[in-house]
């Protein structure tokens, strides 16, 4: 016999390390969405996202960018009257959206974060340059040549890294990430 | 001869009988503890109910029982209402004992199997502990027609004019120079829009000129011994430094006074007053204090210039706290709140932006006696504001600092949004959560205020900020907020900010209840006997708590508990003596070696040493019979009434089941 | 001497080697041993966190196990973000046995094990608390007289957690400054985000933090933003040529590092710290200590 779980408690279960995070209790008080110094980029405020979850939308919330557009700031989480982390609930839900492979089009965030994984199971650090595709061609030609032309500063000031880094332990450094999630043979 | 005894199993509706079968309790009982005296076991729906009791009742008299164990709810529900039962049909009360199977049973387990078990075994500890009980009789001792109220707002007022008009004496309490509370720092109060000190004062001098009622404002009560009937109460009266004697109350010593004080108390911080002062024109008593922490006389030793100008003589540097003794029968505490320090929330900006104010702030400046002569202006004293946010829920509602409604600050800010319209003509906007008003006309007052043009906005306000973005908030204070009901987040460019900051239980509150040997819940504010049921009493018999001490209120709520409480206390002087309980503890004084380590233990100082006959002697009057003595003799040599070794020793044999016979093989 | 475990991570390897180089100086001046922990990997900032929770954890479980290995009690990160999450990190492994034996699960793989017992330290912690601003005070050579400072704390330094004094309007920023000479001034924004990862994944809403951020600390006559982590550094500096291009506007006012700060007004030699290796030149600072 299978339980349909409610999307509320399909979202805080995928709050493993906080065990669930008490959406439920949210007054609608609107403090994180007034406080959310990103609110007005997000289609949906993060109270409308709790507000949809508890109703079970479960389409808009994952048409919505509202979690992708999220800076992790944490000023929600710690000013919610209801004792919730919201900023966390935006992780799970950003987790979710790659879980099922469902999010808004166009969209840099869901690649620039898988990239930034495959990226990290590679060598172990973080090699910006690698991740360039993932978003400098995303804001038009204008957004490239500044992109270009910031690189460029950077790199004459030394700041910028030419060769990718690995960690010496690299093998067992995988064979970590394989006991969690499956990443095949080794690279 | 054995005993004859009566087990009753409770059904509680389905609170019991839901989770315990007490159908196979009552078998059970019947069968398995026949041998030790049981004639007849039963299980009913409501045992508190007059048919339960009337049970009970008809089996002692037709059955001859001698002893009756119920098996119910918690003993602090209805031990009285069976041993009272027992007592009408002939059988001394204290053969009477309650088995909890609902608080310590069926609210605590889900397992119906488990549950059951422990029923039988909790009913069994009760059957062999009630052979063991003896027939005990009540104390009866005198009530002390006097009564002590501890606080001089409107709550302790009522209480105090209430019994005084019933012809029986009252000592009125107040810490302050005068009484009046917080009432009387009000301007209007909701919904009414009454000026608060036109309805206040008639009071507060009725109070004042009381033939019944001995005012001590400027006191303190420092220590409480005793029980009910039968309180020694010890009061600091602070030293005035004025003889109240001689003072007519003309006022020229604060007028010639030249040490100007903030305020912090009546003023909230706003106004000011002088070191030699009365809080406010109308106080009760009209005598004034000196404020020995800012007067100049008593930092370099000059000055007195009251003293200089004083017609009467009635200065008086020297002048000492004084320490008065008081016998009372009953207390009501009447203490009052303290405001939520808005300070707690930076980002909202209070004592960093100068035009932020508090609701008690805001009430004095509306107040026409205020610092600003009843102008609503902002913190410069002149100009007045175009555009004023009220904000809710200040330190209420939020698990960061109190997770309780304050339940008044809707009605109060939806008044300042009425009072700011009114006077100023200025925007208002109220940021709420919700809007509570629950009470009688209060629905009403919000609508006046939507038709009067206040505007509202949902939304908990995130921060407020003198940190312009755009060419309009320059100069102002932006309120940033979602506003809920449309979705969007907001920036409202505002003169005036007042927060509508929540209720705090006093800050020394926990110490004053350890006084007086109350309890305080888990939010601060002092418990009472049942939530429901009997809000202004407390644990503690002739301890009252009346008003908002007992939690957030209106005025009209707290003046019905003052009248509720003095209710009370006339019922139990009318009645001219009390029973009590005969669960006492005594010292066998052959067996006492006289170490006096019992005598320091006793938290109701009931225990003196016979220095004599080197033995140590119980108080029967003020024992409480906690058991704390009981425990810690190394003799042995105490024991409680009621709760004796054999007893208690009897109740385990029971709950492990140690008195059944044993089972053939 | 107390040791402590010092975890560069990634950034200050070349986006922010400035934070790097005055870290090390500023810590050699005023005693602190840092030790770089052997071999460590990226603590996975705020973008694993959308992809696996538990591999996440992990991650930066390794850099603590790590740690402990070597024998450290106290683990220091100068990165906001990763302090925040090797805080977190060992706060749910001492308090959730569950997630202890996930990881470690894991970990073994590696031939490591954690156990959670250390201190998790922010850079700028270690420097006012352990050092303590007396200590500074006395080793100033070149107070920063007049620099006006605007102390920009940032957002993971202080948030999530809740537990310590004044989350909303901490003052410990301003106190170093002011043992530096300087005068910090009155930054409304001072815990405002600067976007972190946005200014890959939403450059406009990150754009627009940044202008907030920075017309602040111009309204208040900052001459400098002082920041105590390298995404925020990175935002408010290099791409503030961009936020003039988007908003018309033309901010010029230099963002270094706290530890540059602390550098120059300890006496060290402007190079050594990484100063010049900005976009938005540091340079006028030094102005007000030489």
């Amino acid at each position: 016999m299978s339980i349909e779980l409610s999307f509320n408690n399909e979202i805080a279960n995928l709050m493993y390390a906080t065990h669930g995070n008490p959406i439920k209790d949210c007054l609608q008080c609107g403090i994180c969405s007034g406080t959310c110094p990103a609110a007005e980029f997000m289609d949906h405020t993060p109270r409308v996202i709790i507000g949809l979850i508890s109703a079970g939308y479960k389409d808009e919330v994952l048409a919505s960018n509202t979690f992708w557009s999220c800076a992790s700031c944490y000023h929600c989480s710690v000013r919610c009257p209801a004792g919730i982390d919201i900023a966390d609930m935006m992780y799970a839900l950003k987790r979710y959206s790659m879980w099922k492979g469902r999010h808004q089009e166009g969209l840099i965030g869901p690649a620039f974060s898988e990239s930034f994984v495959k990226m990290i199971v590679n060598s172990g650090r973080s090699f910006e340059p690698l991740l360039a595709p993932t978003y400098i061609f995303k804001n038009g030609p204008q957004g490239l040549v500044q992109e270009a032309q910031t690189a460029t500063g950077l790199m004459l000031k030394g700041r910028m890294p030419l060769l990718p880094r690995k960690i010496k332990g690299l093998k067992k450094f995988q064979n970590m990430v394989r006991r969690i999630i499956p990443i095949g043979e080794s690279s | 001869m054995s005993e004859r005894i009566g087990v009753y199993v409770c059904h509680c509706g389905t609170n019991i009988a839901g989770t315990v079968d007490v159908v196979d309790v009552a078998n059970w009982a019947a069968e398995k503890l026949k041998h030790q005296g049981v004639v007849i076991a039963r299980e009913y729906k409501f045992m508190c109910s007059s048919l339960g009791q009337e049970l009970i009742e008809k089996d002692i008299k037709e059955l001859g029982l001698t002893r009756v164990v119920v098996a119910a709810c918690s003993p602090h529900l209805h031990e009285k209402t069976f041993r009272t039962a027992a007592k009408n049909a002939g059988l001394n009360p204290y053969l009477v004992e309650l088995a909890s199977i609902r608080e310590q049973v069926s609210w605590v387990h889900t397992d119906k199997a488990v549950a059951t078990a422990k029923s039988k075994a909790v009913v069994s500890g009760a059957v062999s502990r009630v052979i063991e009980n003896v027939a005990l009789d009540e104390i009866k001792v005198p009530i002390n027609a006097n009564t002590l109220v501890v606080g001089g707002g409107i709550a302790g007022i009522q209480s105090a004019l209430e019994i005084a008009n019933a012809g029986f004496h009252v000592y009125l309490v107040e810490r302050e120079p005068s009484i009046g509370g917080h009432m009387a720092q009000f301007d209007k109060t909701f919904p009414t829009l009454d000026c608060s000190a036109c309805i206040l004062t008639p009071r507060m001098v009725e109070a004042g000129t009381h033939p019944n009622i001995t005012l001590m404002t400027y006191s303190e009560v420092v220590n409480v011994s005793g029980y009910i009937g039968n309180f020694n109460v010890t009061i600091k009266q602070k030293a005035r430094r004025v003889k109240t004697d001689l003072c007519t109350g003309c006022g020229i010593c604060q007028e010639k006074c030249p040490k100007k004080v903030i305020d912090n108390v009546y003023e909230a911080g706003l106004g000011y007053r002088k070191a030699v002062y009365t809080p406010f024109a109308q106080a009760v008593p009209n005598f004034p204090v000196m404020d020995v922490e800012n007067c100049i006389y008593f930092k370099n030793g000059k000055c007195k210039a009251c003293e200089k100008f004083c017609p009467t003589e009635a200065i008086d540097f020297t002048q000492q706290d004084e320490l008065m003794d008081v016998q009372v029968g009953n207390i009501i505490l009447a203490t009052g709140y303290d405001l939520f320090d808005a300070t707690r929330i930076p980002q909202y900006g209070y004592g960093k932006l100068p035009n932020v104010f508090t609701s008690l702030e805001f009430e004095r400046m509306c107040n026409a006696a205020g610092p600003t002569e009843g102008k609503i202006v902002l913190r410069d004293m002149k100009t007045a504001p175009k555009t004023v946010v009220v904000v809710h829920c200040v330190g209420s509602r939020d698990e960061n600092y109190n997770k309780y409604c304050s339940g008044i600050c809707c009605m109060q800010s939806l008044k300042f949004a009425h009072l700011v319209m009114e006077r100023t003509g200025a925007e208002v906007y109220n940021c709420y959560i919700d809007i509570r008003t629950p009470f009688k006309d209060y629905e009403e007052f919000y609508k006046r205020v939507l038709e009067e043009g206040g505007h509202f906005i949902r939304g908990k306000v995130a921060e407020i900020t003198d940190a312009a973005r755009l060419p309009e908030e320059e100069g102002k204070l932006i309120v940033q907020v979602e506003d809920t009901l449309i979705g969007k987040q907001r920036r409202i460019p505002a003169d005036m900010v007042i927060l509508a900051a929540g209720l705090e239980p006093r800050h020394d509150a926990k110490e004053v209840g350890k006084l007086f040997g109350i309890a305080c819940g888990t939010s601060g504010w002092y418990t009472e006997r049942h939530p429901k049921l009997d809000p202004v009493a407390t644990m503690t018999e002739g301890i009252y708590i009346v008003g908002c001490v007992q939690g957030p209120k209106d005025i009209p709520a707290s003046v019905a508990q003052g009248a509720a409480a003095s209710a009370r206390v006339l019922g139990k002087i009318f009645q001219k003596e009390v029973a009590l309980e005969p669960i006492k503890a005594s010292i066998n004084q052959e067996t006492c070696s006289g170490c006096r380590i019992c005598n320091g233990l006793c938290p109701f100082n009931a225990i003196a040493f016979i220095a004599d006959d080197m033995v140590s002697e119980i108080n029967p009057a003020l024992c409480q019979g906690c058991g704390t003595c009981v425990a810690a003799c190394p003799a042995g040599a105490i024991s409680g009434t009621g709760f004796s070794d054999g007893q208690i020793m009897a109740q385990i044999d029971g709950l492990l089941f140690r008195n059944l016979e044993p089972v053939e093989a | 001497m107390k040791q402590y475990a010092y975890y560069p991570g990634c950034s200050l390897e070349s986006l922010a080697t400035s934070y790097n180089l005055s870290t090390l100086e500023v810590a050699q001046k005023l005693g602190v041993d840092l030790k770089e922990i052997k071999d460590w990997n990226c603590c996975g900032a705020t973008a694993y966190f959308p992809v696996d929770e538990l591999l996440a954890y992990t991650l930066v479980a390794r850099n603590l196990a790590l740690a402990e290995k070597e024998g450290f009690g106290e683990f220091v990160a100068p990165c906001s973000a990763c302090y925040k999450n090797a805080y977190f990190t060992n706060a749910y492994l001492k308090k959730d046995p569950d997630l202890a034996e996930h990881i470690n699960y894991a970990l073994e793989a590696d031939n490591l094990h954690v156990n959670g017992t250390m201190k998790i330290r922010h850079l700028i912690e270690v420097f006012i608390e352990d050092v303590g601003l007396e200590e500074i005070g006395k080793k100033i050579t070149h107070p920063l007289k007049g620099l006006r400072v605007a102390p920009y704390y940032g957002c993971q330094l202080l948030r999530p957690r809740k537990d310590h004094e004044n989350v909303e309007n901490p003052q410990f920023f301003e106190s170093l400054l002011s043992a530096l000479g300087a005068e910090p001034v009155d930054y409304p924004s001072k815990t405002r985000c600067c976007g972190g990862s946005l200014i890959v994944t939403n450059r406009k809403a990150a754009l627009d933090m940044v202008h907030i951020l920075l017309q602040d600390a111009v309204n208040r006559k900052a001459d400098v933003i002082a920041t105590t982590c390298p995404m925020c550094n990175v935002n408010l500096e290099v791409y503030q040529s961009q936020v003039n291009r988007e908003f018309g506007t033309q901010f010029s006012i230099p963002v270094m590092y706290f530890t540059q700060l602390m550098g120059v007004a300890l006496g060290i030699k402007p190079g050594k710290l990484g100063i010049g290796k900005e976009l938005v030149s540091g340079e006028p600072v030094l102005a007000f200590a030489y």
